[in-house]
């Protein structure tokens, strides 16, 4: 096993088989680190809990709903500004967070009380808002407090309300991962099956494991009216409580973070028949195949047809003008679960930079067979690495940018490491072809960015150069590239606007006729 | 012309960079999708009729064809195999992601009995 061991880890000696080096003539069998297990005493972690992997990663982004934590305030900080899961609603999920406020008085006496005070001040704060979900937290869940038997007085009380109990507190497995799988179980068994939706197509889709990260639910959602699919509900980006109940009446499940999401995609295929589509929504060619199998499975290729065609001839020769510019430039992919996989190959392929690690600090080892398979020979491949390991790659494979989430992120640029937010993203959408595009912006942007330039030099104890004038992006960029390329009439720098979301809510779309 | 296992390492390569389907959670899913997906494709490749009315099929099918589709795409040489040929090359084929999905996967979550 081509195991690789940090020399800052060389006392946790356990952590040498959570790194591996993807060599010319190893297959999975060989190369595979381990994954998903508690972090090891001593590495000081960078993973969430299972209390946040519930609710702030799945839960949340659920736009017509009060989200509570029964918890101390504290625990509920990931809101605005880390968070970037937006909404057609005017984001209210995102703009009001909600904590029960538990002091150590009611650790001792009990926090039952103050959940169903705070439960039904929340709803009259908000009488527009008649659905809630409640998570449990570590110090409730010590306590045994009862929030199921407290959710259930107030729905009797209140017949108009329906409220989601997820019994996931931060301790509830070795990192987030474990809160995704306890809300997707907690989902289906509790909601799913309640609500009869009205069906308005003849095709009609759940659209899973997608977070409309800075709009990437509606761009796809786009393509979809496009193709006149009913989407019936989004887990759970962008997604609305009660047409998430209604999920058991889709057609097909299309699932794009299996990382997060598969559990009720399997479920769902158990108990009501509905099969599972893994689908790529990131990259030109991924997304392209992936809505052609859509529109394969209902029969509709002519459609999807029409929308590759389309937005391929728009955006196909801006994305060439980037790939020109990042070709052979060092990546480094420290995303999350599913983006390293989703990524692994097609950035390579399409943006021509050459992934030369790949990390999650949650994922399981399937998304590590994945993220491997995907990259190229040489990538190092660590699990859960902790704030040495994360530096002493950096320093060891020199790489131009690093994509991870903000604070890893703030790490590498202290030792001048470009990064681009590859959770809550810099400038998205990423998904469809125009995200696409902006991602490769965004990725040339951090990369030759002048005032990165200006950070190698220490004013302490550099020579400061005179000489030279400002340097712009485009001189950093072109500066060894052919005649042929920078005076290119058929590629361009990016040309959309700063705000394509808001475009998409005005748009009108074609009505297909249902037949049955 | 490449040989068997040239044809095979070249087929799985394909797989995985562009699939995500040989990677559900455990054991048994693989299994079933390596199966059916796998089993549907080389169907397609011989030109051979799938049963696509129930609708877990028809979500086998649109996989498997999507792979048919690349693999004449970007593989001249399927075009100068017979049909038992492509057969054999397909069982080689999954024998060998069988293999590395599951019967030689290092996953250790493959065999939990829950999702």
């Amino acid at each position: 096993m081509p195991y690789h061991e940090f020399d800052c880890s060389k006392c946790i000696p356990e952590r040498k088989k959570h790194a591996v080096v993807k060599g010319p003539e190893d297959d999975l069998t060989k190369a595979l680190p381990l994954g998903y297990l508690n972090t090891i005493p001593g590495s000081i972690s960078e993973r969430g809990c299972a209390y946040c992997g519930a609710k702030h990663v799945i839960g949340t982004p659920m736009k017509d709903v009060i989200h509570i934590s029964h918890g101390p305030t504290g625990c509920t900080y990931d809101t605005w500004q880390t968070k970037r899961y937006i909404s057609d609603n005017g984001n209210f999920q995102l703009k009001r967070t909600f904590a029960t406020d538990v002091k150590e008085k009611h650790i001792v006496f009990g926090a039952e009380k103050l959940l169903k005070q705070n439960i039904i001040e929340a709803f009259k704060a908000f009488p527009d808002i008649r659905r809630m979900t409640i998570y449990q937290t570590c110090a409730t869940a010590l306590i045994g407090d009862d929030i199921d038997a407290i959710a259930q007085e107030v729905m009797d009380e209140m017949p108009d309300v329906d409220i989601f109990v997820c019994n996931s507190p931060g301790f509830g497995g070795p990192s987030q991962s474990g809160g995704h799988h306890k809300i997707n179980i907690a989902w289906i068994n509790q909601k799913v099956g309640n609500v009869e939706p009205e069906i308005t197509s003849d095709y009609v889709i759940n659209y899973v494991g997608e977070y409309n990260i800075q709009g990437d639910q509606e761009v796809m959602l786009d393509y979809f009216k496009r193709m006149g699919i009913q989407v019936l509900s989004s887990f759970t980006g962008n997604g609305s409580y009660d047409d998430l109940r209604a999920m058991h009446r889709a057609h097909l499940n299309v699932l794009e973070c299996a990382r997060s999401a598969e559990y009720i995609c399997n479920e769902l295929r158990v108990r009501y028949g509905i099969p599972r589509l893994d689908i790529d929504g990131f990259g030109f060619e991924p997304l392209s195949s992936s809505l052609m199998k859509i529109a394969k499975f209902f029969g509709i290729e002519e459609r999807a047809q029409k929308i590759i065609d389309e937005e391929t001839a728009r955006w196909k020769p801006e994305l060439e003008w980037y790939k020109e510019r990042l070709k052979g430039k060092k990546i480094c992919l420290w995303p999350g679960g599913s983006k390293l996989w989703h990524w692994a190959n097609v950035i390579h392929e399409e943006m021509g930079l050459d992934v030369v690690s790949v990390y999650t600090k949650f994922g399981h080892q399937g998304d590590m067979e994945k993220g491997i398979a995907r990259c190229e020979v040489g990538a190092l491949a660590i699990d859960d690495p902790n704030e040495l390991e994360g530096l002493e790659a950096m320093y060891k494979l020199k790489p131009d940018i690093i994509l991870t989430g903000k604070r890893p992120g703030e790490v590498a640029k202290k030792i001048r490491v470009p990064y681009l937010n590859a959770h809550a993203y810099h400038n998205g959408p990423y998904k469809g072809y125009e995200g696409w595009v902006r991602f490769a912006r965004d990725i040339y942007n951090a990369i030759y960015s002048p005032i990165h330039r200006l950070s190698y030099l220490d004013i302490s104890k550099d020579e400061i150069p005179e000489d030279g004038g400002f340097m712009t992006q485009r001189m950093y960029s072109d500066v060894n590239l052919p005649e042929e390329v920078t005076k290119s009439d058929s590629m361009r720098e990016y040309t959309g606007k700063y705000n394509i979301i808001d475009d998409l809510h005005k748009k009108e779309y074609p009505e297909f006729n249902k037949k049955q | 012309m490449p040989d068997i296992n040239e044809k095979v390492a070249q087929l799985e390569n394909f797989i995985m960079k562009k699939c995500l389907w040989q990677f559900h959670s455990r054991a048994w899913d693989r299994k079933r999708q390596n199966e059916n997906i796998l089993g549907m494709a080389a169907k397609l490749l011989c030109g051979e009729e799938v049963d696509t009315s129930k609708p877990e099929d028809k979500c086998y099918w649109v996989d498997a064809s999507y792979l048919a589709d690349s693999y004449r795409e970007k593989f001249d040489w399927l075009s100068t195999m017979s049909d038992d040929e492509i057969r054999e090359l397909m069982l080689a084929l999954k024998a060998r992601i069988d293999f590395v999905t599951v019967d030689g996967s290092l996953n250790a979550e493959l065999t939990d009995p829950r999702y």
